[in-house]
């Protein structure tokens, strides 16, 4: 299966994001459905569809640090209108923040009853083990039913990991998911456990060390889709442990097509894109912490809150 | 009954002081109480186990997860409230009866009502509220003022301030979970205008004496129950200074840079806060560092936060308080003060909410 791409055109937006919900729904409508159009096919039998953003934390969404509810919002709007299935968009409440705060902070509530797509936290829901195979290893996943039972489809922001690779639908998938191993070998087997029918790359504001409004979709198999998101980050494929394990042998190149014959230049994207990391912690460097509580020791000086060493 | 305020501070013996609360703000202020001469920091309070073991490592004997159970049971001459603002009038109301004296976190109150209130049991006790006012404790603000006190660019027709920061949401990478209170009014008293907007009406009659608001509006880049972003329009008569003030959470901060800009425009040049701020943070924090080390062996007393001129301002702020207690004199920034920066905020409120539901009146176009 290709992958799709669709520029989001917004001729008469100032600046690089447009404030007004309703206004940006409509600029999406067009692209969302003719990027949409060649995958629909894989919904076709399924009465049931989850749509999984990026909603991990309440960033604006004009930094690309989160997926956009309004992508959100018109995807589930053509998926409501070119199938049968019933639509939600899940989200799960992590020890940071419960899912339905983070998501109203988004904005979710009102852009999904435009749509009568339910809000879903996972967290309240029931979990299944599934055995995949992962890098040579059986991997025990636990994955909530809901993503087991029904079509996924990964809506993840254009964005890197605090550790550096692209966020990418298959991490978006992993934090949903709990087993024994690292963050990244959760995430593969995660997608491999809930086998989502694509991904939605929302690349209408991306993040790289700064935001920038990069006004692109792309569609398709979830491993090509991360995979281009790191590339337009980028990244190289082959350093980063999710993309070596998932993309087979004989995808070296991933075919690209435009939808409805719009015309993306995804090597000019990738030269507007900033290829940098998140901003540090705020925690301040441990040798720094160091040297200021030895000058304190020595001069008697107060520590700030901030530098004391924690326990 | 209360001691009366004025005569209470006759000896030399230390300030016994409390902290009710020690989160974020209030370990600040536990650890300048710490450092501070003649104040003995006997106790603190906090209903979250983290932070009171913090305070215990910090170096207080004694911490309570109910600041009531504290005051009760402490014979405190000082209680510092760096609780939520919808606690600030209990526990100033709970210190006003066993007379203690209080030095207060901004907001002072949620509103000028519950203000009154709190100031009315504080003065039926003849304790002294103090408010933790910063700004015009940092060196870059007492700059401008001491330049434009000096009349340095002449009149002054225009100034602005700003100030921005991300309290509560933060920015990437997010470790901690967001407090629910600052982010709901009802708690809070209002948004990022009584987060950041009191501290700059503060400075800016500080400069240019009583101020009056004009217009306002108010700003939500996400789906909030609080403005993240106010701007403010006011006029000093006094100085004949038109302002506008500009504060929000909605911005990722990376300290040490600090986004508050104060500029005085004048008749022959501009008065800035970027002016008196340090070039490099970090060489000028070396350079605090090493002087202090020096006093040690100079016997002299070490500035406090020295590297730090933020904290530093926190540090004189709650001195400055102690110190008055001491004289009987009234807090350098007292309740009025606080009352009054929150009376700015609800008219700037009030102008907004007036501008948000009336419709705009078309203009005649005059042919």
């Amino acid at each position: 299966m290709s992958v799709h791409v669709a520029a989001v055109d917004a001729p008469e937006r100032r600046g690089g994001w447009t404030t007004n919900t309703d206004r940006r729904l409509a600029i999406l409508e067009s692209p969302v459905r003719s990027v949409l159009e060649p995958h629909l096919e894989s919904l076709s039998n399924t009465d049931r569809i989850t749509l999984v953003p990026d909603a991990h934390y309440p960033f604006h969404p004009s930094t690309g640090m989160v997926t956009d509810p309004a992508v959100v919002g018109s995807t589930a709007a053509v998926l409501r209108a070119r199938t049968e299935a019933d639509v939600a968009v899940a989200g799960m409440t992590d020890d940071r923040i419960a899912f339905d705060r983070a998501a109203g902070y988004l904005g979710y509530p009102s852009v999904l009853e435009r749509f009568d797509t339910e809000l879903v936290d996972l967290a309240d829901e029931s979990r299944r083990d599934r055995v995949v195979s992962v890098a040579d290893q059986q991997l025990s996943v636990s994955v909530p039913e809901r993503l087991l039972e029904s079509a996924v489809v990964v809506v993840p922001s254009l964005r890197p990991t605090r550790d550096g690779p692209v966020a990418g639908g298959m991490r978006t998938l992993g934090r949903l998911a709990a087993t024994v191993a690292d963050a990244d070998l959760t995430a593969i087997g995660a997608t491999r456990a809930i086998e989502p029918a694509f991904s939605v790359l929302d690349a209408t504001a991306a993040y790289g060390g700064d935001p920038i409004a990069a006004d692109t979709l792309v569609v398709g198999p979830i491993p090509q889709v991360d995979a281009i998101g790191a590339s337009l980050l980028g990244r190289s494929l082959e350093d980063d442990p999710v993309l070596r394990h998932t993309l087979g042998a004989d995808e070296s190149a991933i075919t690209v097509e435009s939808a409805a014959g719009d015309d993306v230049d995804l090597t000019a994207l990738r030269r507007r894109i900033p290829d940098g990391e998140l901003p540090p912690p705020d925690d301040t460097h441990p040798a720094v912490s160091t040297a200021y509580r030895l000058y304190a020791a020595v001069a008697g000086d107060a520590v700030p809150p901030q530098l004391e060493q924690r326990r | 009954m209360p001691s009366t305020l004025f005569g209470r501070w006759t000896d030399s013996s230390a300030l016994s002081l409390g902290v009710l609360g020690v989160g974020n703000i209030g370990m600040v202020h536990l650890k300048s109480a710490l450092a501070m001469p003649a104040v003995d920091v006997v106790a603190a309070a906090d209903t979250v186990p983290d932070n009171r073991a913090r305070a215990e490592r910090a170096g207080v004997a004694r911490t309570y997860d109910d600041y009531t159970t504290l005051l009760d049971a402490e014979d405190l001459d000082v209680a510092v409230v760096a609780l939520p603002p919808f606690l600030h009038a209990d526990a100033v109301e709970r210190a006003a009866e066993v007379g203690v004296d209080v030095f207060v976190e901004k907001p002072l109150a949620r509103s000028t009502d519950e203000a009154d209130e709190l100031l009315e049991a504080a003065r039926e006790a003849d304790i002294a509220v103090g408010v933790d006012h910063t700004l015009r404790y940092q060196p870059d603000m007492a700059g401008v003022k001491a330049d434009y006190d000096d009349g340095t660019v002449g009149h002054v027709p225009y100034a602005s301030i700003t100030r921005l920061n991300d309290h509560p949401l933060g920015r990437p990478p997010a470790d901690d979970a967001p407090p629910e209170w600052p982010l709901d009014p009802d708690a809070a008293g209002g948004g990022s205008l009584i987060e950041l907007g009191v501290h700059c009406f503060d400075v800016l009659e500080w400069l240019f004496g009583d101020l009056e608001v004009r217009d306002a509006t108010m700003g939500q880049s996400l789906d909030i129950p609080a403005e993240d972003a106010a701007t403010v329009l006011l006029q000093a008569p006094e100085t004949g200074t038109t302002i506008t003030l500009h504060c929000g959470t909605y911005q990722w901060e990376q300290l040490p840079e600090v986004n508050t800009r104060l500029r005085l425009e004048g008749i022959t040049g501009t008065i800035s806060n970027q002016d008196h701020l340090p070039e490099n943070f970090y060489a000028s924090a070396a350079t605090a560092a090493l002087s202090n080390v020096a006093s040690r062996f100079t016997n002299s007393e070490p500035d406090v936060f020295g590297p730090t001129f933020y904290l530093q301002a926190h540090y004189d702020a709650l001195e400055d308080f102690c110190d008055a207690i001491r004289e009987g004199a009234t807090p350098p920034v007292d309740g009025a003060d606080g009352r009054r920066t929150l009376e700015l905020a609800e008219t700037a409120y009030e102008l907004a909410e007036t501008a948000d539901s009336e419709p705009l009146e078309i203009p005649e176009v005059m042919s």
